[in-house]
């Protein structure tokens, strides 16, 4: 069977399954060379740079995770990225759920005035929002990564939603109206169960771009009691950059919880990215 | 509906949240990016107003120029190399032959989840003179003289990172066609194969037309993706070795908080959005007389 197959196959479809196994190999060892390498001693690394640990030094870990302080890190990167995500989602999908559903005047204008978020180059605005972020009092502060957080995900997150919820039917409000549901009852207990999976999705869009941040926090943050884990990892590496192994086990302990929940979430994020993308 | 849609207030209401967080910390920023690019200002003492005088200077700033040509290589490696790729990886996955693995495109859209900071910290050991991959691979091949410091090379340095750029993000243009051709109905994917057309050139033809706005949707964010590379350039060189891997953003971010000038910084800022947005309508432009 398997050989049938192979001979009916032309040679160019051998060719493409060559070139995606390559490609596939170009994607995953940077990230299997680095893990490897974590397990070494610097002069092992220098001596041998590809291949297994003779003796896997788990004690790089320890360092690393004492060294680069990771723990709070870990804390603050969670609780930044966990609040503004929730606070986008709620204040997203209330506009979108008013901007999907509803006729006014205004409607066209905010809808491109919402997608223009989307192109706009984040770091022309580090500097105004540096300043305006002192004027405020807020630079150094638990909240002030959840403005701009929520602020340049919205526009996605409305797209996304709003997209959504184009596609339901218009006896939605109407079942509610007859119900005797208020405006927000018809939100909340209709269009929000209703919206599951454009949530799920637009959550993990948002916990990974809020997650991964880098330039805000480098600007807005200088407390290293604040900083979180893409800001103290890159601090780490500057400090360290004479210990590689230890440079590694630091980027391992902070890669493999973000690629375990790539592989636990894919399925809802490679759907719903297609849905915001195709429309745009 | 029509009793709820009288009550306006309750529209205005919902929408205000999140318009006033939008605001405020997206759209003002910019405005105000404009209005400081129009003082002389160390961000501290009374602002001294300038004029113009801070874009006479821009105009005449070498550095600069280096920057937006940088910003420029990016957007060309990005827009040449991740769609084209992008595009190659979706129709290979979309077809018979790859549809079963899923495999493909879980790893192909891998790094594009990972944190730029972890990708620049991994390509730049892999760069690495002494035990980085690639000197160690040349010197295994008895290529020793090709060896080198690739991020200290001014010639090179920039190249060496417009190829970790498409590594990173060809992933999620993949994703995007692939949504797109699922969009297509198969029945014109399978005319195609009846008629002959098995072989990839013929279904490119096919398919490319057909998700054409899709692909023309993907260069604006690939362009605007470009020009907001940042990350990568601030840990992997810093713009150096000698500003030959200065962009825009990097330029910007070294004039306002490492000089103090910013006013001068915001005038760079300006100058990234007036690019930024430049480049988007023309490729739209040019993309529109294509499709005619």
């Amino acid at each position: 069977m398997v050989q049938r197959l192979l001979l009916k196959r032309p040679l160019s479809a051998h060719i493409h399954r060559l070139v995606l196994l390559l490609l596939l190999a170009v994607n995953i060892y940077p990230l299997l060379w680095m893990i490897l390498n974590s397990l070494k001693t610097e002069q092992e690394l220098s001596m041998n740079p590809f291949g297994v640990a003779r003796k896997p030094m788990w004690s790089n870990y320890i360092e690393a995770w004492k060294v680069a302080k990771l723990g709070p890190y870990l804390v603050n990167s969670i609780t930044v990225t966990l609040a503004s995500v929730v606070l986008t989602l709620l204040v997203g999908a209330l506009a979108a759920f008013f901007l999907s559903r509803f006729e006014f005047k205004s409607k066209g204008f905010l809808l491109v005035y919402f997608t223009f978020g989307m192109l706009i180059p984040i770091h022309a605005t580090l500097v105004p929002l540096f300043i305006e972020m002192r004027t405020f009092n807020l630079l150094d502060n638990r909240l002030t990564l959840l403005f701009p957080y929520t602020a340049f995900n919205l526009p996605i997150t409305i797209f996304i939603l709003a997209g959504f919820m184009n596609a339901f039917p218009k006896e939605v409000e109407e079942a509610g109206i007859v119900d005797g549901c208020s405006v927000m009852g018809v939100f909340g207990r209709l269009i929000i169960p209703m919206l599951t999976p454009a949530l799920a999705t637009a959550f993990i869009i948002n916990f990974l771009n809020n997650w991964n941040e880098f330039s805000f926090a480098l600007v807005l943050i200088s407390d290293s009691a604040l900083k979180t884990l893409p800001l103290g990892l890159a601090n780490f590496a500057g400090q360290y950059n004479r210990s590689y192994t230890l440079q590694m086990a630091g980027l391992t302990i902070v890669l493999v919880p973000t690629l375990l929940f790539y592989l636990s979430v894919q399925k809802y994020l490679t759907a719903g990215m297609t849905a915001g993308a195709v429309k745009g | 509906m029509e009793i709820l849609l009288r009550r306006k207030w309750i529209i205005a209401a919902g929408l205000l949240p999140a318009l006033l967080i939008y605001t405020l910390f997206s759209v003002y920023p910019i405005l105000s990016s404009i209005y400081f690019s129009l003082f002389k200002w160390d961000g501290f003492s009374p602002k001294q107003w300038h004029g113009l005088q801070n874009y006479v200077n821009l105009i005449g700033d070498g550095v600069f120029w280096q920057s937006i040509r940088n910003n420029l290589y990016f957007v060309l490696f990005s827009v040449l190399g991740e769609i084209p790729l992008g595009l190659y990886l979706a129709i290979m996955l979309n077809g018979k032959l790859f549809r079963r693995d899923g495999i493909f495109r879980t790893v192909f859209f891998m790094p594009v989840v990972i944190s730029t900071i972890v990708v620049s910290l991994i390509w730049n050991m892999f760069y690495n003179y002494q035990f980085g991959l690639v000197n160690t691979a040349l010197r295994a091949f008895g290529l020793d003289h090709w060896a080198q410091n690739w991020l200290g090379n001014p010639k090179l340095a920039i190249f060496v990172l417009c190829i970790v750029v498409v590594w990173q993000y060809t992933g999620l243009y993949m994703v995007i066609f692939l949504a797109a051709l699922q969009n297509v109905p198969s029945e014109v994917l399978e005319a195609a194969e009846l008629d002959g057309a098995v072989g990839f050139k013929r279904t490119w033809n096919i398919v490319v037309p057909i998700i054409a706005d899709t692909i023309f949707a993907s260069v604006v964010l690939c362009i605007s993706g470009a020009l907001r590379a940042f990350d990568l350039i601030f840990i992997m060189t810093n713009g150096g070795p000698n500003h030959s891997t200065e962009v825009g953003a990097t330029y910007m971010f070294a004039q306002t908080f490492n000089s103090m000038k910013y006013g001068y910084g915001s005038a760079i800022s300006t100058a990234i959005i007036i690019i930024s947005f430049g480049l988007i309508m023309i490729s739209q432009f040019m993309m529109r007389s294509l499709k005619r």
